[in-house]
């Protein structure tokens, strides 16, 4: 597209390596901060790399502090929610694994629907939906709170599974609706003359077509889910039914906790979804533009 | 023939499909989005909540948050936030996405591979390792600017009531300009290549070229980010609460922060709460009439 010189070309590798270091230092941050002791961080406070390695943070979060190593030898403090790692981390998957299957199964419902039976209160549903996407938690959270508190709902998983289903519904639709008016309604139609039902047309001919965009909706509904954190924080007070990123904003604030053992468990929270990142970011990016521009 | 086997009409289809959505977005939208109106207009504290009973107190909650000059901070440093969010990731989206479409460049091909990085770090995970690096002692961006001789002093990058906002808001860009990278790069896939050679044999360079062909065919896709972020970055959260806390002062209480601490910390204000939510959500509501107006005149779905 462009002339490229030898300048150009120079600029433009400047350029990729300033964007690279950006998004890279924050990664670089919390590997680094991870692997070494306070100790360490407090003993040179202008020294780039740490003096010494260690694992003993990974350890203590993943002992559930009972083994302590080198670094935790003498601290009597542990926060109970570091103790509580696995709890959380199996929280996280059993809300963000329900919240992905409950809002692809009623989401694919609708989003069919909408692109293909043309009422007015469909239209409506549609609109509904984009204006939906906006609401933000912190209106829906003081009601949500006394809702699910005369419910009895508070502190359960149950109510912040059908909370996020809810919240991330209207999106799920907006990623499908489009895919599933692209794809030919002739197949239907050949289908229902052959004695399927509308329903029966749907499950066997149009959802096997769709597997693309139910991936692409299911990662970004997955990865959302697990990042969610203010839903989970007012919904659910007691250790056993937080989720990880209540237990990480439980240390905010938190004195007593080393950054290192901060850096530890944020790093050991994220590793899922940029695992999840790197092997579909192409279903990622396909249902990211697919949600933004054709609604 | 059992019922599951027969044909159902067209209009009764669409219905029971929608029946679970119809469901889900009533319970967790609507409702809560008419009982937080409903809330608004009622006195509601712990000792309502323990009782069961909220008594009417009219527009009362509105006036005490829109007397209390904490609010007003808040909603002029959300304001300030937005913009310098927006902004910046507009501009930086239009950059980035221009240099990771030279496929003939491979530290281009580099960038692409790891763009949509920050979009898997949980919100809250990237506040506080951002509090980690901006740590006034041990920071890790001190220590950068250090090594490269850059500072002599260290700099108390978030406890400056001065820089504290914009410490904040480059987390906030780090990690929700994939998006617009990804949408603004989408839409470069769809600009017509036979322009720019046209436009090339007319003796264009590229400053001209992406003055007159480039910009005006990505307006759209700018306009549908520009809506986007401005909406989602009104009700910023996870950052404030990792590195600032609505400090130093009250130099980033923003519309979220205020309605979360009035709502859940003592003594626990839940129709003030409402009310400043409120507030906030029909602003917000404001801009998606907007977007939707903007989406339906160009696609119909």
């Amino acid at each position: 597209m462009f002339a490229t010189s030898r300048t150009t070309k120079l600029l433009l590798h400047v350029a990729n390596l300033t964007v690279i270091f950006f998004i890279l230092l924050p990664v670089a941050a919390v590997f680094i901060g991870s692997i070494q002791s306070e100790k360490a961080l407090q003993a040179d406070t202008r020294r780039l790399l740490p003096l010494e390695f260690t694992l003993d943070n990974f350890t203590v979060i993943l002992t559930k502090g009972e083994q302590k190593g080198r670094i935790f030898e003498q601290v009597t403090y542990l926060p109970d929610n570091i103790k509580s790692f696995y709890t959380a981390f199996a929280n996280s998957a059993i809300v963000a694994v329900s919240v992905t299957v409950l809002t692809l199964l009623f989401g694919s419902l609708s989003a069919y629907t909408i692109a293909r039976q043309r009422f007015r209160w469909t239209l409506f549903l549609l609109q509904a939906n984009i204006v939906a996407r906006f609401v933000p938690v912190i209106v829906l959270m003081i009601p949500l709170y006394i809702v699910m508190r005369s419910f009895g709902q508070l502190n359960s998983l149950s109510g912040v599974i059908i909370a996020e289903t809810g919240f991330l519904l209207p999106y799920a639709i907006l990623i499908l609706a489009p895919y599933f008016d692209t794809i030919p309604a002739d197949l239907e139609e050949a289908a229902r003359i052959d004695g399927c039902t509308r329903f029966g047309a749907f499950i066997k001919i149009v959802l096997p077509l769709a597997t693309p965009a139910l991936a692409a909706c299911g990662v970004i509904i997955f990865i959302i889910s697990w990042h969610e954190l203010l839903i989970p924080l007012i919904l659910n007070a007691r250790p056993d039914f937080m989720t990880l990123p209540v237990v990480i904003a439980s240390l905010v604030g938190d004195v007593h906790v080393f950054f290192n053992l901060m850096m530890a468990i944020c790093l050991l929270a994220l590793a899922p979804t940029v695992i999840l990142v790197a092997l579909l970011q192409k279903y990622i990016v396909e249902g990211l533009a697919a949600g933004a521009v054709k609604g | 023939m059992p019922w599951f086997r027969r044909e159902m009409r067209a209009s009764h289809f669409a219905f029971f499909m929608n029946v679970p959505t119809l469901l889900c977005l009533g319970l967790v939208l609507a409702y809560p989005v008419v009982y937080a109106a409903y809330l608004s207009v009622h006195r509601v504290g712990l000792a309502q909540l323990r009782r069961g009973e909220f008594p009417f107190n009219g527009w009362e909650n509105y006036g005490r948050v829109l007397e209390d000059p904490l609010f007003w901070v808040a909603l002029k440093n959300t304001l300030v936030f937005t913009a310098i969010t927006v902004s910046s990731e507009i501009v930086l989206a239009v950059l980035i996405a221009l240099l990771i479409n030279q496929t003939s460049v491979w530290t281009s091909r580099l960038t692409r591979f790891l763009i949509l990085l920050p979009y898997a770090i949980p919100p809250i995970a990237n506040g506080l390792i951002w509090a980690f690096l901006y740590s006034f002692q041990f920071g890790f961006l001190n220590r950068i600017l250090f090594t490269a001789g850059l500072i002599s002093d260290p700099v108390n990058w978030a406890g400056n009531p001065n820089t504290a906002l914009y410490a904040v808001a480059v987390p906030y860009i780090w990690r929700t300009l994939p998006f617009a990278i990804i949408l603004v790069h989408a839409a470069l896939q769809g600009i017509p290549r036979e322009l720019y050679e046209q436009a090339s044999i007319d003796g264009a360079n590229a400053w001209h070229r992406f003055r007159h062909i480039t910009l005006p065919m990505l307006r759209q896709i700018i306009a549908i980010i520009l809506i986007l972020r401005t909406a989602f970055a009104f009700a910023v959260f996870e950052e404030i609460l990792a590195i600032t806390q609505g400090g130093p002062g009250d130099a980033t209480w923003v519309a979220a922060w205020y309605s979360y601490k009035i709502t859940f910390a003592p003594p626990n204000n839940f129709g003030m709460g409402s009310a400043s939510a409120y507030i906030l959500a029909l602003m917000i509501g404001a801009i998606a009439l907007v977007y939707m107006r903007f989406i339906y005149r160009r696609v119909t779905l």
